[in-house]
């Protein structure tokens, strides 16, 4: 156990995580050169395209160190991305030392902040590498003054690397044999193995990635879950290697896998704790904090036939991401659906996307919202996820709405123009630490529903890119808020519903109203636009009625390519959604998202 | 028997027009080549199409078929006579444009055959028609009609084009009081169509005109039906309007599901539920001929489905649905199940129900591609 290390990798994004982890997988011939495909851990494709890790992986490395002993380093990779931050401290429980990546031309980020801290709650031996130290644009010295500022930590202390070119590998590698201490944990107690991850094989079944705290985890060994009462054979154990390797036995200390013909992949809740049957221990170990998911949004088949399709989709889709949940939910505009919970908006496109790439399968996805707590008149609190649910106005005594605190890291010269953004979002400023003389650290405190819709790109597009966000949930507080309508010739659309701060909601009905007139075609019938607030109209437009569309000639020759065209118009039909005798196109439900 | 119609495509032009996106050439070098490459193709379908099948019309198109000699126009007519069976009071209309014609030449043609001719005037306005790149300026347009008169022609057509770039209301009704005056029985006023390939659209790409929008179009559209039809112009399809008696029988042939067998370039046929087309190219064309006897370069046969809704199609732009014939066709399945559709749009004045005839009205007209889209 001398000889192990358990490791991370924490990061803001883009700042060369998947590059350092690939030259430590190379380094050690964990891979060879030739078969590195670039990036080894981020195996979907989107994490690739999207340069971001979605999920947690991990895998076992074997180094020749410096003092000519051979260890054992499992590196268990984390995402950067705020809406996977729970991701992130799933990891760090199966860790005692974590590598906090900075890029030597941007410095510390949000992120880096943020994932810091929680690698320092979960108690672990922080060693900083600064990376791409040889590009042109790298401040290594007032970078390395930042680190040291946040650390407290020693100038020599800090590895210079350069991924890209190979700098700095050899160093990482002694840093972490020197400074993580090897795992504690006793192979002859009762075994104690944490479920850091799992993984959904159709072969296989459920498949847990554990770290044994205790004990030894044998092949046939008749093992129990904290969280259920279901009993499974180890059929197989192993450790993750470049593919998984079948090992027949894990010991304290290790990271690896655990299969057992688990077909139901909430089975390996992710945090749970695994001991035997026989000479089992009834000490769980610590879990995680359950994942809530903060944003939901309906999502509804294209085609009502595809119901079906979409719930096998999302519930294989469940078994990889167990963040994500869903329930059934019936639209009067939309028909049958899911009203599904994300942790942010990121993943909320994610998922989308992967929905549509994996699972075939097209969808319509209304405006994403948070969750409310509605108090009643009668003493009763309802919590509600879609504003359709909102109760009638008269029985509401009050709303209480989610805030954060949001940490936004940026260069001193943005600070105005971030402080009046914070302000057209109800942000409550907090504080402002300045990390060196050109980076300040400033605080605020936001409704979540300001921020999930557009704050991210906004606060790029005004800091020209270089700012960046982090925020945790804090609480709920009472706001004023309505509900928004939206009628369609006199019937309202529940599908087009928001929840909205009183004192934005005329400004927003009349954004939504002139964004729907823009989105949705002319048709046979003028459409009036409505936007209400309960039985008060606060705004209008309408579409007025398509006056020509006709083709001038359709003689002989004509007939076939006219035939073809309607047809290929009749496939466009389908993607619309008829909801009285409206057609409303997709991306109107999206509408609101793309009002400035 | 079966009634069905016989197209002739001419390709040739005295120049080409900035809108007209049909095959022609300019070249008349080969004119003799392609009178006889269309009699072998009239003999070439002969034993296919002969038997049990008479046309009752026939129908030179282009290009500009008149500015063949009369005598070729003889020649074709006696080839179709010799292989088809032609009802004694055939339709034999000729495409004409202002300017290539005479007195002369008017009466020959009338001699060969021809007995209505469909004038290509496009706008009574000088100004539109340079614009048009057209041959003729408006007084020759107007002498033209006046002489098919004269040459005893009874049955005339003449063609405009309204929402031209910069046209007002005033002077679209213009040229309709101008058209009306004339002694025509049957018009065609044709919305502007930009189509890709043509020079007009190109112009439009790089903004050196500007279209106006539907909704002027559909002004000028609106005005056109209500003008014609005071004028006893009865509209039968959408973009055509004839005095009681003067419906263009081929056209219908297309419009109500009838056979219709063509020859020369890109000429489309349509003969029992199959669709062929030609090679549009001249020197294809006449490579083809000589080489196979024919000149199909493409061909479908229409699925059940598909002749569906082209019979839906192209009887809504027409004289609308005669239920009674359409479920002699179809059976009623359908027409039951869009009942409610039918009603919605009975009910909003976009159709009528004119003695088990479903129709459009002016305004049906007008969104016709919308409510075909609606129902199919």
């Amino acid at each position: 156990m001398n000889k192990l290390r358990n490791f991370c990798i924490i990061a803001h994004i883009d700042h060369g995580k998947s590059t350092i982890a690939d030259r430590l997988l190379e380094r050690t011939g964990t891979v060879s050169k030739r078969d590195l495909v670039s990036q080894v851990l981020d195996d979907m494709d989107l994490e690739r395209e999207r340069g971001i890790t979605i999920k947690s992986h991990a895998i076992q490395m074997h180094y020749l160190a410096q003092d000519k002993e051979t260890y054992t380093l499992n590196l268990i990779d984390t995402p950067g991305h705020v809406d996977f931050t729970y991701e992130v401290s799933r990891s760090l429980a199966a860790c005692e030392g974590a590598l906090l990546i900075v890029d030597a031309s941007q410095g510390v980020e949000a992120q880096t902040i943020s994932n810091l801290y929680l690698a320092i709650e979960a108690g672990l031996d922080i060693i900083p590498v600064l990376n791409k130290i040889d590009l042109p644009s790298a401040e290594v010295d007032r970078i390395k003054h930042q680190v040291i500022e946040l650390l407290g930590c020693a100038d020599e202390d800090i590895v210079l690397a350069s991924a890209k070119s190979g700098i700095g590998i050899d160093e990482i590698l002694e840093a972490i044999v020197k400074k993580i201490p090897p795992p504690t944990g006793d192979v002859t107690n009762p075994l104690q193995a944490l479920i850091f991850d799992s993984v959904f094989d159709v072969y296989r079944g459920a498949i847990a990635l554990i770290r044994i705290k205790n004990g030894t985890l044998r092949e046939k060994d008749k093992i129990r879950f904290f969280a259920h009462d279901n009993v499974y054979e180890a059929e197989e154990v192993g450790i993750l290697g470049m593919k998984r390797t079948r090992t027949g036995v894990l010991c304290a200390g290790d990271v690896g896998y655990v299969v057992g013909g688990i077909k139901d992949v909430h089975d390996t809740k992710v945090g749970d704790t695994i001991t035997t049957v026989k000479n089992g221990t009834t000490e769980q170990l610590p879990g995680y904090k359950v994942v809530k998911p903060m944003v939901f949004s309906g999502l509804f088949p294209t085609e009502t036939e595809a119901y079906e399709g979409l719930r096998d989709s999302l519930d294989k889709f469940k078994l990889n991401d167990s963040a994500l949940v869903f329930q059934p939910e019936t639209s009067a505009a939309l028909g049958f659906g899911f009203r599904c919970g994300f942790l942010g908006l990121l993943h909320m496109e994610i998922v989308q996307e992967r929905l549509y790439r994996e699972f075939n399968q097209a969808i319509i996805t209304t405006l994403p919202n948070v969750e409310y707590i509605v108090h009643k008149t009668n003493g009763k609190q309802v919590k509600i996820d879609n504003p359709a649910d909102m109760p009638q106005l008269g029985d509401i005594d009050h709303i209480d709405e989610p805030y954060v605190r949001a940490q936004i890291v940026t260069p001193s010269e943005y600070v105005g123009n971030i402080m009046k953004l914070a302000t057209e979002k109800r942000g409550v400023y907090i504080n402002t630490t300045y990390i060196d003389e050109t980076r300040a650290d400033i605080q605020y405190e936001f409704p979540l529903s300001e921020i999930i819709f557009d704050f991210y790109d906004k606060l790029k597009s005004t800091t020209r890119g270089y700012a960046s966000l982090d925020y945790e949930l804090i609480e709920y507080r009472e706001s004023d808020l309505v509900r928004l309508d939206i009628h369609l010739n006199g019937e309202p659309v529940d599908a087009l519903s928001m929840i909205v701060h009183r004192s934005k909601s005329y400004d927003w009905g009349r954004k939504v109203c002139d964004k729907l007139k823009d989105l949705i075609p002319r048709q046979m019938f003028d459409i009036a636009i409505q936007a209400a607030i309960s039985t008060k109209i606060i705004s209008r437009t309408s579409v007025k009625a398509l006056r020509k569309n006709v083709l001038a000639k359709c003689y002989g020759g004509d007939i076939s390519r006219k035939r073809k065209l309607l047809e290929k118009q009749k496939e466009g039909k389908k993607r619309m959604k008829q909801v009285g005798n409206v057609e409303i196109p997709q991306e109107a439900f999206l509408a609101v998202l793309q009002i400035d | 028997m079966k009634e069905s119609g016989l197209y002739i495509h001419v390709p040739f032009c005295e120049h080409k027009c900035i809108y007209c996106d049909f095959y022609s050439i300019i070249t008349t070098g080969k004119v003799r080549d392609y009178i006889d490459a269309l009699k072998r193709e009239i003999t070439y379908y002969q034993p296919l199409y002969s038997e049990s099948r008479f046309f009752s019309s026939i129908f030179f198109g282009g290009g500009t078929p008149s500015i063949l000699a009369p005598d070729l126009i003889a020649e074709i007519i006696g080839a179709l006579y010799q292989s088809y069976t032609i009802s004694g009071d055939a339709e034999i209309t000729m495409e004409t444009n202002p300017g290539t014609v005479d007195e002369s030449k008017l009466r020959a043609f009338k001699l060969a055959g021809i007995n209505r001719v469909s004038v290509g005037i496009q706008s009574f306005n000088d100004a539109d028609l340079k614009f048009l790149t057209r041959v003729h300026d408006s007084q020759t347009a107007i002498n033209t009609i006046h002489t098919l008169r004269e040459c005893g022609f009874e049955n005339i057509n003449l063609d405009l084009i309204f929402n031209l770039p910069g046209q007002t209301l005033e002077a679209w009704t213009k040229n309709l009081e101008e058209a009306v005056k004339l002694p025509v029985q049957h018009i065609s006023a044709y919305s502007l169509i930009l189509e890709r390939g043509t020079i007009l659209y190109k112009m439009q790409v790089e903004k050196k005109v500007v279209i106006s929008d539907d909704d002027f179009d559909a002004e000028l559209y609106r005005e056109t039906i209500s003008f014609l039809s005071d004028n006893g112009f009865e509209q039968y399809e959408v973009s055509n309007f004839a005095k009681p008696g003067y419906q263009c029988r081929h056209n219908n042939h297309y419009w109500q599901y009838r056979d219709y067998l063509s020859f020369g370039t890109s000429a489309h046929s349509f003969m029992n539920g199959k669709r062929w087309w030609n090679n549009s190219a001249l020197t294809f064309y006449l490579r083809s001929m000589k080489n196979t006897g024919h000149a199909r370069s493409g061909e479908e046969i229409i699925t059940p489905d598909e002749m569906h809704d082209e019979y839906i199609m192209l009887a809504l732009r027409n004289s609308g649905i005669d239920t009674n014939d359409y479920i002699s066709k179809f059976g009623s399945g359908w027409l039951i199940a869009k009942q409610p559709e039918f009603d919605k749009l009975l009910s909003a004045g976009f159709m009528k129900n004119t003695e088990g005839r479903l129709q459009m009205t002016a305004s049906g007209y007008a969104v016709c591609d919308e409510i075909i889209k609606r129902l199919l």
